[in-house]
C-alpha cells in the first residue's frame, strides 16, 4: 500500500519510494527511506503532513502515492 | 594583515542558520547573487575579526543536484573551496539534519557542528554526546543556542582557529581523514572509484567525489575526464552492490547514511521516552490551522488583517502613506502630541491647523477665479481631480480673502519641514531658473516622490508577510493552498509571490525562486504581476472615482479580473506544450510554529523594501526626467508653458503610435502617452494622463480627463474601462519586466512571458472595449469581428483537451 491509504494518527513503516529522480532524491535527504517509520499527524483530502523523524513534512496526494509503506 | 580566511555556513532550512549568520556579522553584510543564478549570496565579515569573511550558503538538505540552491552551495564547496565549515545543525531534529553534515565531512575540510536549540533540547529532557558524534564525523562538536545568542561566537571562533591551523599544517594536499558510513561491498566500491579518479580532483574531497560516481551523479561525472574503460570497470563494481543488495546505487547510500546516522543515533542520543509520539503544541494548532474545512477561512482572515492595516480607510497604512504624502515627501509635519490651535492673534487665532489650511485654500481660490472674472470658485479633490466644493463670489469676499496670509505651520506646534519644501526652498535660495526648478520638483523629485509615497504601504504588507514567513505560517499556506493551485499547473508555493505582488510585482517575482519545479516557476514568475500591486491601485482609485461612482464593484472586481486571469491563463499554459507534464509534486517542510525574532523579520522585509526603494533612485529617477524633458520641449529644443503641450516632443511621440490603441477605444496621443509612460511606474499612468489633457474643457483635472474620454469615444465610460484595464494587465513596470527576465533564465523565455502579458491586456481591453460598444448599441464593425474570433480563440486556448503526457 503506499502513504495515501493511511489515516490520521497511523504510523507505518516506508518499503520503497518511486517516481521522479529529483523528487525521490528529495524525499531520501528528508528521510523517506526504506525502514523509517512515519506518522501521520494531519490529512486533508489526501494531502498529508507526517511526521518524519522530529520534523513534520507536508506532501500532496501525488507524491504520497509514490511512498510504498507496510504495517509496522 | 594576514590573508583572509573563507568560512561557509551551510545547514538545512529552518536550523536557525540566518539567526547565526546576523549573530555573527552584525551588519557588516554583503548581499549579492551567485554568479550566474538568481540565489541569493550572502557574505558577512565576522564581528570583531576583520580578516574573517563568513559566507552564508542557502538553507539545504543535501548536497545532491535536486534544487538550484543545492547546485550553487555544493559547486562553491567543492570547487572554490572554504578554508573550513562551521554546519549549523538543529539540535531538535538532530537525526536528520547529520544526513546533510555526513555529506560535509566527506569533503575534507575542517569542520565544527554547531548543534544549535540546546535550550529546547534540554527543556525537552534529550540528550546528546557531542563527544561520539565528534568522533564518528572527524569533526568538532559544539552546543549552542542562536536565538539566545549562546555559544555562537565561540564556535565561530573554534572553525576560525581550525581553519588557520589546517593551512599551515597540511595543505590541501594531504588525505584527510574522513568518516566511512557505508557497508562493505559500498565501500569496496567507492575505494576502487577514488583509485581511478585520483589525481583529477582535490585530493581532500576525493571521497566526495567517489560517492558521487557511485552515485552516477552525471553533472560530477561530466566533469572527472574518466576514460571510457576505467567507467566500464566502475559501472560493473556499482552494479554488483546494486544486486547484492537490491536497490539503485543512489537509494543504497542514502539508506546506508540514514542507517549509520541511526547507529550512531542509538549510541548518542537519548530521548526523553515521555515525548515519544506526542502531539506537539504546534501539531496541535496545526489541526486546526491545516483543517479541510476551517483551513481557508482562518487563510481568509489573516489576508483581511493585512488589508487592513495596509490599505483599509483609517487603518495604520493610510495614515502612513498620508504622513508619506503629504508631509514628510512634501511640505512637512507637526510632530506627534505637540499640535496646538493657533494661539497667536490675527486671523487663525483659536483654529486648528487644517482648518486654517482650508481656510487659506479656499481664500487663495476665490481670488483666483474672482481675477478670472468668474462668479463662483472651487476647490478640487487632490485624489480624484473632482470638485470637492463649490461656492459664490463677489467683490467683498474677494477683498476678505485678499486680506488672507498663509498660515504659519510653527504657530500649530513643533513643525518639521518634509523633503519637497527642502528642495524647493534649496533651489530657491540658489536663485536657480524657473526651467531648472520645474525640472528638478516636477520632474525628477514629482517621480521620486511618488514611488516613495507607497513605501508606507508595501512596508506593512511586506513586514506581515515576513511575520507569517518566520512564525512558520506560510508554510502551511503553500501546503493549503496546493491542492487548488496544482489544477492551474502552478504550485502551492506559488501563492507567496501572488500575495508579495499586491504590495509590489519586483520581489514578488523574485520570491519566485523558492519553487524548484521549473514550470511552475516560469508560470508563476509571468502570472504574479497580474495581481494589481500598490502603484495600479492608485490607477483604480482614480478610475473608479471619475467614471464608476455608480458601479462600486468595479474596482473591487479589479483584483478578481487578477485572480481571473492567473486561473485562466494558468489552464491554457499549462495545455501548451511549454508546460505539459505531470502534476508536480509537493514536499514542504513545516518548521515548528515560533515567535519570530524582532531582527529576522526586520531582515526580511528590509531586503524586500530595499529593492522597491532602489528602484526610485536608479530607474524612476532618470526616466522622470526624460518624462519631464519630452513633455516640457518641442522638437526645436523650445521650453514650452503647461498649456502647449500640444507642441511636446511626447505630443508627436504619441501621434505615432496613436493607431496601436484605436481599436481599444482610446486610440489618441494622450492615451497612448499615458500608456507608455505608465511603464516607468504604473502609477505614471494617472499623472501624465492629467498632465496631457490640461488643454481639454472643465474646470477641474478631473473633469479634463471625463471630456477627454467624451472627446475621443461615443462611450467614454468603455474607453476608460478599456484604458484602465489595459494599463493594469500589460506587463507590469520596466522594473519589474526586467526582473522578469533574469528570473526566466533567457532572452527567450523573458521575450515569451512580456509578450504573454501583452497579449492578455491587449485582448482583455480589446474585449471590453469592442464587446461593450456592441451591447451598448454602438454597432458591429470589423473590430467587433476581431475581438470575437480572438476570445473565441482564447475560450478554445482555455477549454481544449490537455496534451498527451498532461495530467
Amino acid at each position: 500500500m503506499t502513504l495515501v491509504e493511511l489515516k490520521e494518527g497511523d504510523r507505518a513503516r516506508i518499503v520503497r519510494v518511486t517516481g521522479e529522480e529529483a523528487v525521490k532524491r528529495h524525499l531520501g535527504a528528508l528521510g523517506f527511506v526504506a525502514g523509517t517509520v512515519v506518522r501521520v499527524v494531519g490529512e486533508s483530502y489526501g494531502n498529508m503532513i507526517l511526521a518524519v523523524h522530529e520534523s513534520r513534512i507536508a506532501v500532496n496526494d501525488a507524491t504520497a502515492m509514490n511512498v510504498e509503506v507496510q504495517n509496522v | 594583515m594576514s590573508k583572509s580566511v573563507k568560512i561557509a555556513l551551510a545547514g538545512n532550512p529552518n536550523s536557525g542558520k540566518t539567526t547565526l549568520f546576523n549573530a555573527l556579522t552584525g551588519s557588516e553584510q554583503y548581499v549579492g547573487n551567485w554568479p550566474g543564478v538568481t540565489v541569493e549570496k550572502k557574505d558577512g565579515i565576522l564581528v570583531g575579526h576583520k580578516e574573517v569573511v563568513i559566507q552564508d550558503l542557502p538553507g539545504i538538505y543535501s548536497l545532491s543536484p535536486y534544487s538550484i540552491e543545492e547546485k550553487v552551495s555544493r559547486r562553491f564547496l567543492v570547487e572554490e573551496g572554504p578554508d573550513a565549515i562551521l554546519n549549523i545543525v538543529d539540535g531538535t531534529n538532530i537525526e536528520r539534519n547529520l544526513y546533510f553534515s555526513t555529506q560535509l565531512a566527506e569533503l575534507g575540510l575542517p569542520m565544527v557542528m554547531a548543534v544549535n536549540m540546546m535550550d529546547v533540547v534540554k527543556k525537552n529532557g534529550d540528550k546528546i554526546d557531542f563527544e561520539k558524534i565528534a568522533r564518528a564525523l572527524r569533526c568538532e562538536v559544539v552546543g549552542i543556542s542562536a536565538l539566545k545568542n549562546e555559544g555562537g561566537m565561540e564556535a565561530a571562533e573554534k572553525v576560525v582557529e581550525m581553519a588557520k591551523k589546517s593551512v599551515v599544517e597540511k595543505g590541501p594536499g594531504k588525505l584527510p581523514d574522513v568518516p566511512h558510513v557505508f557497508s562493505g561491498s559500498v565501500e569496496h566500491a567507492i575505494a576502487h572509484i577514488e583509485e581511478s579518479i585520483q589525481g583529477k580532483v582535490p585530493l581532500r574531497s576525493i571521497r566526495w567525489y567517489a560517492i558521487k560516481v557511485f552515485e552516477r551523479d552525471r553533472e560530477i561525472i561530466k566533469t572527472l575526464d574518466i576514460s571510457v574503460g576505467e567507467m566500464k570497470h566502475i559501472e560493473e563494481h556499482i552494479r554488483d552492490c546494486e544486486k547484492e543488495l537490491g536497490d539503485d546505487a543512489e537509494s543504497i547510500i542514502t539508506s546506508q547514511r540514514y542507517d549509520f546516522i541511526k547507529r550512531l543515533m542509538d549510541k548518542s542520543l537519548a530521548l526523553n521516552e515521555k515525548r515519544k509520539d506526542k502531539a506537539t503544541l504546534s501539531d496541535k494548532v496545526d489541526k486546526v490551522v491545516t483543517h479541510r474545512i476551517l483551513a481557508l477561512p482562518i487563510f481568509i482572515l489573516s489576508l483581511c488583517a493585512m488589508w487592513f492595516l495596509a490599505v483599509a480607510e483609517n487603518g495604520p497604512g493610510t495614515m502612513l502613506t498620508d504622513w508619506a504624502n503629504d508631509g514628510f515627501l512634501a511640505d512637512g509635519w507637526h510632530l506627534p502630541f505637540t499640535m496646538h490651535e493657533c494661539r497667536e492673534d490675527g486671523k487663525y487665532k483659536g483654529m486648528e491647523f487644517e482648518d486654517a489650511q482650508g481656510e487659506f485654500a479656499k481664500a487663495e481660490a476665490t481670488v483666483a477665479a474672482w481675477e478670472a472674472g468668474e462668479k463662483k470658485a472651487s476647490i478640487e479633490d487632490e485624489d480624484t481631480g473632482e470638485i470637492a466644493e463649490e461656492w459664490d463670489i463677489d467683490e467683498a469676499a474677494y477683498n476678505a480673502a485678499k486680506e488672507f496670509e498663509e498660515p504659519d505651520p510653527g504657530q500649530f506646534g513643533v513643525w518639521v519641514p518634509g523633503l519637497g519644501a527642502l528642495i524647493t526652498g534649496a533651489l530657491e535660495r540658489a536663485g536657480v531658473s524657473d526651467t531648472v526648478k520645474s525640472l528638478v520638483v516636477d520632474g525628477a523629485w514629482g517621480g521620486v516622490a511618488t514611488v516613495l509615497g507607497f513605501v508606507p504601504v508595501i512596508f506593512i504588507v511586506f513586514l506581515f508577510l515576513a511575520f507569517l514567513e518566520d512564525c512558520g505560517y506560510m508554510a502551511r499556506v503553500a501546503f493549503i493552498m496546493d491542492r487548488l493551485l496544482r489544477r492551474f499547473g502552478l504550485s502551492g508555493k506559488s501563492f507567496i509571490p501572488m500575495l508579495i505582488g499586491k504590495g509590489c510585482g519586483v520581489p514578488a517575482v523574485m520570491a519566485a525562486r523558492a519553487i524548484e519545479n521549473e514550470r511552475a516557476r516560469r508560470m508563476t514568475v509571468i502570472l504574479a504581476t497580474f495581481v494589481p500591486c500598490g502603484a495600479k491601485t492608485v490607477i483604480i482609485a482614480m478610475f473608479a472615482a471619475l467614471f464608476f461612482r455608480e458601479q462600486w464593484y468595479i474596482a473591487a472586481m479589479m483584483d478578481v479580473v487578477g485572480i481571473a486571469i492567473i486561473i485562466l491563463g494558468g489552464i491554457a499554459l499549462k495545455k501548451t506544450r511549454f508546460f505539459a507534464g505531470e502534476a508536480s509534486s509537493f514536499v514542504l517542510e513545516l518548521p515548528a510554529y515560533h515567535m519570530p525574532t524582532i531582527s529576522g523579520v526586520w531582515h526580511h522585509t528590509w531586503n524586500r523594501l530595499k529593492g522597491y526603494i532602489l528602484k526610485a533612485g536608479f530607474v524612476i529617477f532618470p526616466a522622470c526626467v526624460f518624462l519631464w524633458f519630452i513633455m516640457h520641449f518641442d522638437w526645436a529644443l523650445n521650453l514650452l508653458a503647461d498649456e502647449e503641450i500640444e507642441k511636446s516632443i511626447l505630443h508627436d511621440l504619441g501621434s505615432w503610435i496613436a493607431w496601436i490603441f484605436e481599436p481599444l477605444g482610446f486610440g489618441s496621443w494622450q492615451g497612448a502617452a499615458a500608456s507608455v509612460s505608465a511603464e516607468i511606474a504604473k502609477e505614471q499612468a494617472t499623472a501624465t494622463l492629467k498632465l496631457v489633457t490640461v488643454g481639454m474643457e472643465g474646470v477641474s483635472s478631473g473633469a479634463h480627463i471625463q471630456n477627454f474620454f467624451a472627446s475621443i469615444s461615443a462611450f467614454p465610460k468603455l474607453a476608460a474601462l478599456s484604458f484602465m484595464m489595459f494599463n493594469l494587465f500589460v506587463p507590469p513596470c520596466m522594473v519589474a519586466i526586467a526582473v522578469t527576465f533574469r528570473e526566466m533564465g533567457s532572452q527567450k523565455w523573458g521575450w515569451f512571458a512580456v509578450g504573454f502579458q501583452l497579449f492578455v491586456g491587449y485582448v482583455l481591453a480589446l474585449s471590453v472595449y469592442q464587446l461593450g460598444v456592441l451591447i451598448a448599441g454602438g454597432g458591429f464593425g470589423f473590430w467587433t469581428a476581431v475581438a470575437i474570433l480572438v476570445d473565441l480563440a482564447v475560450i478554445w486556448a482555455i477549454v481544449r483537451p490537455a496534451r498527451k503526457g498532461g495530467k
